[in-house]
Formats: structure tokens, sequence, C-alpha cells
């Protein structure tokens, strides 16, 4: 794969419902943009907005009604190992062990592989995610924290080129879900795993990200625009609010949730879909070179 | 004839021509001998045991010395260890060589089957070389679809049903025969104990009676018995169709008033306390048929060895129970578990007529059930009379030749010759019901004599 | 305190059973009456006869010997039409496990179709709704007809009545199965075959074990009946050959056999449904 071509690129695509009397919504419309290798996008949105289906578009579980989908330069048609998912549910099946929860993915994978060498390989995941000595057990003998790290282990045993990962955390106390975040970080940082991640929280966004994409509320939601996290990579969630450009970035992001999201609809005028502003509203408003129309300093490509 | 003389009899010489020594002449040695091996079946047994002897001791000096050294009976068992006697004697009565040897035929548990079942226990069957099992069926539309279905060989039948399975009654039209009637007489009306003073028939309006089957004699003789009382079956009284082992049960649960029913159901009733023996059958009419032994016509003619001595067995059971000295044993052979299921006392007192009436009198009647296999014309006759008379049979028939096809006189006739018995030179015969002429000429006639009728 | 709990609810069950088996002998002892009529007349009836009343119902003491009488000979053979309880017991549960393992073939594939395809749910739809809640011994005579054999109609019975709860339950547990589990196969690239056999068959198996359950409870009660009207063998034979002999001891000794057989079928699944069952 040419390096300078994005993981994931998404051309102009738009999803439509059509309800019971006919009638037709349009839950999304013409989105642009992309994920490069190694990179850490997160999507944020109000609830209606469409997350989920743009998740479930890019993994293949669903379609969409206009527009493409590319995966290393080739369109998406169905579901791939190349691409893990990690659900909000952790979606472990019950009857299975952790272990068996992993092989079940692991030997999808490598179908050839002998039994140890599957127990071997998923093992190492196991350790991976802290779960050693967890093996035997079944889900339901597991927190919900121990849960999402086999669903995580899970996603990363099969390899693949990027992770997607739908609101992973939402369903977890505050105290694991940070444990979790730091875990993740850690995680991509070891294997620098491409990872596209859905989720509403704007403190995780900025914690985990490199790009947040904005979205504007439903229906014909459309990319606002999409913010570089400037902040330096090897953040934690202990000293990030430390950093000058956390609260920067933190009030930009909840100013757009809290009031530009409805409002966005209207200035269409200046908005190009095809190029949605890239922002860094973490830099100093001096040393941030943006144009007075908002035309991102740098252009997406 | 020296073949015939018995192997086993130290005294007797198989290898000259007669002259055992014990008879004065050649007839009185026959005679003699004819009535040691009554049947033929015994006989040949004895032709098969000569043979062996004389194979195993060809100097007849040799065999006699054996025989009084050990004995008959042990030279007999010491031979059958390694010569399969058994087999050899079957092998013979089979002269006409039989089609199938292991048969099943089915049974209804009464009195009526008697011939049937006891020919099991009694060897009948075993003595026509035939392996008969006979299987206890719950009712009759079942023992009919288990024959149609050729589960049964054979099986136990009500005398109408061969004619209805033949006329397309209730089921698709088979080709059916009847070669022999298994029993006359042997029913009875008999009324809950409740009844007791109620023995008038014109008081019987609103009655609920159960009668074994549509297609029953039983169905016609308690029409045709309400109907000379003036009580119209269909209109005055209800009658339905009970199995007869579930009618002691309902008759005690007092979902039925009475019923006409084969036996023991009737003795049964009284045993227990719950009827009264009202009317025996054979006071409507003497001498009618009930049950009879029934074959697909395709048993019949793609078996017809097989068929032959099945029908032989049954033929010399019912010569053996026609005797009213055999009468005992036979209930004693029949009670058990495996076929009637009743106690000896119920099925005796129906075979020997000596009878508790469940009104507190003992009643003696040797002719309460008999056993004639012939298989009149003129039963057939009557029997499509009144499932005309009773709107069965909604089309004209010819009854004479229906009769003919179904009810097998000739070959039951030279059967009951072979085995001893004397059937009649003619196939019809006129007989009264109740008093009134049947005459089996005139079948339309009869039917249009009848004041009530549909 | 602990040790009374533990023992309390078998000691209640004595309790009950014993007050059941005091009443049932008080009702039932013997009537002391005068025999009304002579005794030559007397010898030929049953007891309650000559004594002027119908025979009376068994007590627990003639129903204990018939029990003893069974236990210790449970595997007699008396010919085609009399064999011991253990024996009839056998062809019932043989014919039980035919049928029922017959309907198992065609209702779980058959439910797993009907359960995976919403079209094909719909299509048979109306067939299983009229078909359901016909009695199963309604099919009999239509069996015997076109089977032509006893023995094949008593196991369609079976195979008919045991069908249903099956195949209905089959499809919902497999149209109820969890759609992320379903999606973890799908972005796992997992085969259809895999996701059948690895995925859908676990995830309804619960469902599907208590459908198996409901089939076992329905089959045995129906095979009574069933062999009731069929004849030959089968503790449904049985009971009918007593009730033609009305013989109450050996009915009721036939009733609790059925309810002990029953029970045990009962646990048996029970015990399966546990073992393919997860805690969520």
């Amino acid at each position: 794969m040419n390096m300078s071509e994005p993981l994931i690129r998404i051309e102009g695509i738009s999803k439509k419902f059509t309800g019971r009397d006919g009638t037709e919504t349009t839950v999304f419309e013409n989105l642009h943009f992309s994920v490069d290798p190694g990179e850490f996008v997160c999507l944020i949105g109000h609830s209606g907005c469409g997350k989920t289906t743009i998740l479930n578009v890019l993994s293949g579980l669903d379609q969409t009604s206009s527009g493409y989908v590319f995966v290393g330069g080739r369109e998406v048609s169905g579901p791939s190992l190349d691409r893990a998912v990690i659900f909000q549910s952790h979606a472990l099946m019950p009857w299975l062990t952790v272990m068996g929860n992993i092989a079940f993915a692991v030997s999808s994978r490598w179908p050839e592989w002998s039994k140890d060498k599957v127990r071997a390989h998923c093992q190492q995941y196991i350790d991976l995610v802290n779960l050693t000595g967890s093996e035997k057990k079944r889900p339901a003998e597991l927190s919900g924290g121990m849960k999402q790290r086999v669903g995580i282990a899970r996603a990363l045993s099969i390899q693949p080129k990027m992770l997607l990962m739908d609101e992973p955390f939402s369903a977890l106390d505050a105290l694991t879900r940070g444990v979790l975040q730091e875990e993740v970080l850690r995680i991509c940082a070891e294997t620098r795993q491409t990872v596209f991640m859905i989720t509403h929280d704007v403190d995780e966004a900025i914690l985990l990200a490199d790009k947040i994409v904005l979205m504007t509320n439903g229906p014909h939601a459309k990319i606002a625009e999409i913010v570089v996290n400037t902040m330096p990579r090897s953040r934690t969630r202990h000293d990030l609010h430390k950093h000058p450009h956390y609260y920067r970035i933190r009030n930009h992001l909840i100013d757009f949730l809290v009031d530009r999201s409805k409002a966005f609809a209207g200035d269409s005028a200046s908005h190009d879909p095809r190029h949605p502003p890239l922002v860094t509203p973490g830099l100093d408003p001096a040393e941030a070179a943006v144009s007075p129309a908002g035309k991102p300093l740098v252009a997406v490509k | 004839m020296s073949a015939f003389k018995d192997p086993f009899d130290a005294g007797t010489s198989l290898t000259t021509d007669c002259s055992c020594g014990h008879h004065h002449s050649e007839a009185e040695h026959q005679a003699d001998l004819a009535a040691q091996t009554a049947d033929s079946e015994a006989l040949g047994n004895r032709v098969v045991e000569a043979a062996v002897m004389r194979a195993l001791f060809p100097h007849d000096a040799t065999r006699r010395r054996f025989l009084n050294a050990v004995g008959a009976s042990t030279a007999m068992a010491a031979i059958s260890t390694f010569f399969p006697l058994g087999m050899a004697k079957e092998a013979f009565a089979q002269s006409g060589n039989l089609e199938k040897t292991s048969l099943k035929v089915g049974f209804i548990p009464i009195t009526c089957a008697t011939p049937i079942i006891m020919s099991q226990p009694m060897g009948f069957y075993a003595r026509q070389g035939l392996n008969v099992d006979v299987v206890k069926t719950a009712g009759w539309a079942v023992i009919r679809d288990k024959t149609l279905n050729k589960e049964y060989d054979a099986a136990h039948m009500l005398s109408p049903m061969p004619l209805a399975i033949s006329l397309g009654l209730g089921s698709s039209p088979i080709p059916y025969t009847m070669p022999a009637v298994e029993n006359i007489n042997g029913q009875a009306i008999t009324l809950a104990i409740k009844h007791k003073d109620r023995k008038d028939p014109k008081s019987w309006k609103g009655f609920k009676f159960a009668v074994p089957f549509d297609y029953s004699m039983h169905n016609y003789l308690l029409r045709y018995f309400l109907a000379e009382h003036g009580l119209d079956p269909d209109r005055d009284v209800q009658i339905r169709s009970v199995p007869p082992p579930e009618m002691v049960a309902n008759l005690r649960a007092d979902n039925i008033d009475g019923f006409l029913a084969p036996d023991p159901v009737n003795q049964r009733a009284v045993y227990d306390g719950v009827g009264y023996i009202h009317t025996l059958t054979k006071d409507l009419w003497p001498g009618h048929p009930c049950c009879a032994f029934a074959a697909s016509r395709e048993f019949v003619t793609k078996m017809p060895n097989t068929y032959r001595a099945l029908l032989k067995a049954i033929m010399e059971a019912t010569a053996f129970a026609s005797k009213q000295e055999n009468r005992k044993q036979i209930a004693e052979a029949i009670a058990p578990a495996n076929y009637l299921n009743q106690p000896v006392t119920v099925v005796e007192q129906v075979l020997t007529g000596t009878f508790a009436d469940g009104l507190g009198n003992v009643r003696k009647d040797p002719n309460r059930i008999d056993f004639d296999p012939f298989p009149w014309h003129s039963f057939a006759i009557w029997i499509m009379t009144q499932m005309k008379r009773w709107g069965q049979l909604k089309v004209d028939v010819d009854y004479a030749k229906v009769a003919r096809e179904v009810y097998l006189a000739t070959d039951a006739a030279r059967l009951m010759k072979e085995v001893g018995m004397k059937p009649p030179a003619a196939t019809t015969k006129k007989f009264s019901v109740m008093g009134k002429e049947f005459d089996p000429a005139k079948p339309e006639a009869y039917l249009a004599s009848f004041a009530i009728k549909r | 305190m602990n040790r009374l709990k533990s023992w309390g609810a078998p000691l209640l069950s004595l309790l009950i059973l014993l007050g059941m088996i005091g009443v049932w002998h008080a009702l039932t002892l013997p009537k002391t009456a005068a025999q009304t009529v002579d005794s030559e007349y007397a010898a030929l009836v049953g007891a309650a006869a000559a004594t002027g009343q119908k025979s009376a119902f068994p007590s627990p003491a003639d129903f204990g010997r018939k029990i003893g009488e069974h236990l210790s000979d449970p595997f007699y053979d008396r010919g085609p039409n009399d064999k011991g309880i253990g024996i009839q017991l056998g062809y019932s549960i043989g014919r039980v496990l035919a049928g029922y393992l017959l309907a198992a073939l065609v209702a779980v594939p058959l439910g797993f179709l009907i359960g995976m395809s919403p079209t094909v749910y719909r299509a048979l739809d109306p067939f299983i709704q009229v078909l359901k809640p016909i009695s199963p011994l309604a099919w009999m005579p239509l069996a015997l007809f076109t089977l032509k054999d006893s023995a094949v109609s008593a196991i369609f019975v079976i195979f008919i009545c045991s069908v249903w709860p099956m195949l209905i339950n089959t499809a919902f547990g497999v149209a109820s199965v969890r759609r992320e589990w379903l999606n973890v196969a799908r972005t796992l690239e997992v085969g259809s075959f895999r996701t059948a056999f690895r995925v859908i068959l676990p995830a309804a198996a619960p469902t599907i074990m208590t459908g198996m359950r409901i089939s076992i409870s329905i089959a045995w009660l129906v095979i009574v009946a069933a062999e009731m009207l069929v004849g030959g063998t089968g503790i449904g034979y049985f009971v009918w050959n007593e009730w033609n002999n009305l013989s109450i001891t050996n009915i009721m000794t036939a009733i609790l056999a059925i309810g002990v057989v029953g029970m045990l079928l009962d646990l048996m699944m029970a015990k399966l449904t546990r073992l393919v069952t997860f805690p969520e």
C-alpha cells in the first residue's frame, strides 16, 4: 500500500431511510473524510446523526444509499477481517470462555492453524489486555470492563489493518472507563494501530484522537469540521488537563456540540463538503494562521 | 400300512407287512391303529418317526432290543437330540408346501373368538405346521385396518364385516372372504342392574344402548328386537358403537343403560354386579351366526396351502369346541391375560351355559354358545337385508352373488369333511328370527314386510 | 434449625402421602354385608356381586401387593398379548424415542430455516398454525390408512405431536439470536455453515432444548393414548388390556409407572437443558 494514500477514504456517502408512511428521511449526506495509516480518528456528534451507521458502513455491515468507501484503495463490498470491530455492547458469546471467544476470532482468521498455535496466539492478546488468569472464565463471570477488554483482545488478535470502535466505553463506569482509555492509548502506541472510533465523550476524544470529526445534527447531518488534536501523543489522562491546548480544544468542542451543531445547517454557502475545514483550536490564535473565512491552513490532502 | 405303526412300540415290527401279533386280523389291526392315531397329524408323525427309526436301526431286532432296554419315551427324547424329529414332522405336515408358516391372526378378546384363540395354546395351529401369533386388538375398526394393511394374515371379524368390506361400506371396497363362521349364539342383551324391574322392552324408550360395531350381528339383532317390540331403534333409543372391552366400564359409569354384546362382556357385568342378563340372543334366533374367521381374497389366492392349513386348524378347533365336554378345558386355556384376560369362572359360565344371570338365579342353557363353522349363504343374505333395512346399504345388490363370493361355503364344506364334521348339502336354508320366517330366495319381499325400516 | 429446614419438606411430603393413603384405606374398607344369594350363585360371581353390590375400588393394600407382583417380575413374556410391565414400558419408551428423534431431525433443521428466513417463515406459518392444534390422535386413522402399519403409525403420531414445539422453539430461538453475535461472525468473515454451528446453534440451544423438553412430555402423554388405540404392545396397551379386565389395581400400577417414567424423561431433558444454557 502506498503510504501517501489514506487507509480509509470516504467519498460523498449518504444514507436514506424510507419510513412506513413512505416518507424518505436522509440521515446524513455527502460526507467526505479520510483516515491515514496509524492515525486515531474520533467521530463526535449528537444521537441521530448516524454515527453508528457510518461505522457499520466502514465495517461493511451496512450499506450506503450513495457514495463510496475505499479501504486501502479498494471499495468496501462487505465485512472483512482487515477491519476489526469493537462493539459498544462488547458482543461476547456467553457460551464461550474468554479464551474461546478470542480463539473463535483467531481460528476464523487463520483456519489452518493448529489448536496449540491458536491458543498461544490468544494468550498473547489476553496478556496484552491484562486478563491473564481469566482465560477460563465465561463472560457472565466478568465485570463490564473486563468484558470490553476481551472485546478489545478479540479485535486485536486478528491483527486487522484497522480497528473500528463504536462507543466502546460508554456502558462503563467513569473509573473503569478511564483505565481502559489509557489501556487503549498504550496498546495503540505499541501496535501503531489505525483506529476509527465513535464517541460522545469530549474528554475521551481529546485523550485518544489525533483528529476529531465533528458532525452536525441529523437529519441531513454533515461534517462541520475536523479538529486536529495539537497536543503531543504522549499524553496521559492524569496530566491531560495541564496542557495549555486542552481547554481550548475542549471549549471548542463543547461550544460546537451545544450551539453550532444545530445551527450549522444554515451556513453552507462557504462550506465545501468535499473538503471540511481542518481546524486547530488548541493552538494559540496568534500561532494559528487560520484564514478569516475559516478555510483550513492545511488542506486535508 | 406298516409304515404307520408306532416305531417306538417295542412290540411292533417295522419290516414285516402287518402281523404285529396283537390282532387277529388286518382289519382289526387297522381299526385299532386308526383309534390310536385318531387324526391324520398323529399318523403323519408316526410316518416320520418310523422312517427315522428305520434309518437308524436297519435291523429290526436291534431296534426292539434298544427300545426294550431304554423305553420308548427315552428313545424318542434321545433320538430327538440328534435328529430333529419335530422338524421332520413339520416338514411332512407341510405336504402342500406352506407358502408362509409364521402368521399373525388378530382377535378381539371375546368368547366368539374361541376357535381362533384356543388353537394357539391348544396346539391346533402347530399341528398344521403353522406358527401363529394371535394378537389382541383394541377394536373392530383397528382389526379391519390392520388386516387391510396386511399386518394380520387373517382375523377374527364380525360376520357382517367381510360383506361390508367387500361392498365398500365404511371403507374402500376390497374383495374379502369369510371361509368360516366361528360361533353361533353366544350373545345377550344385558341391562344395568338399576333397570332390574324394567324387563318389558316397551318401557325402554330413551335408553342408551351399546353394540360392538355398526356392522355387527349385535346391531342388527338389537334393532330387530327393538323394532319387533315397536321401538324405532333410531328414534326411540340411542344405539352407539362401543368396543366390547369398554362396555362394562361404561355400564358401570352409567353412560349406557344396556348393551347387546358378545361374551364374556355380559357375564363380566354380572360378575362385577353392575348388570343382569335380560335375553340370550339364541332365544331370538336359535343358531344365528356371530363372529367369523376372515381373510382377504388376496391371501386365499396367493397362499392357498397356508390358507387351507389355517382354515383346517380353525375347523378342527371349532369341532373340538362344539363338544360340551371340552368346554371347561377351553375356558381354562383362553382365560389368561395373554388371551381374554378374564377370571376363569366368567369364561367357563359362558362356554358351559351354567351361569349366574345377575338377578340371583343360576340358569342352565348348554346352547348359550355353540360352534358351527359352516358359512350359510342364507346368513349373508339375511345380514344384507338388514344392512338395507337400516340404510347402511343404499344400492341394490345381487344378494346371492355377494353371499357366494364372500361366504366360502365350498371350502368350508370340504375341510369340515376332512376333520370329520358333517357339512350340510345345501348352502342356503330357511330359518326364523323371533318367529318370523326368512326365505333366502325372497330377500326383497322379506325386507318389504317390516313396518319399521329406513 | 437448619436441620429442620432440610428435613422439613421431605417429611411433609411423607406426611401428605401417608394421609392420602390413610383416607384411601378408610374409604375402601371392606363393607361387611350378608350374602344375599345362595352359595351356588355366589360361586359364579365376584365377591361384591354376591352381597348385592358392585365390585369395589381396590384398597391401598391391594395396590401395594400388585405393585410388588409387578416389580418382582417386570420382564416376563407369556405370549404376544401378555408381557411384563417392564417390557411394555420398554416398548413405549422405544416408540417415543423413535418418533421423537425423527421429529428432532426434521424440526431442528426446518426450524433453523424458518428462523433464518422471514420469507420461509411467512410461507410456512399458515401451515404450522393449522397443523399445530390438531390432536395427534386425530392423525391415527389417516396414518393407519396411508402408512399401512400400526407400529409405524404410532411412531408417526409421536412424531407429529413432538414436532411442533421443537419446530416453533427452534425457529424462535434462531430468529432471536442477538444481532451483534451474527455481526461478530460477519466481521470475522465466518462462513454460513460455521456461523450456523458455532454461533446460531449454541445461541439458540437453550430455546431449542426448552422446546424439546415440552415435546418429550407431550410425546409421553400421547404414546399411552396411541397404544390404547392400536394395541399390541406398550404401556398404553397394558392399560387398555387391564381395563378390559376391569383390573383397577393393574391400571393404577400402570398409571404410577407412567408418571415415574414421565418424570424421569423430564428430568433427563432438564439436565440436558442445563448443559447448554449459558448465563448472560
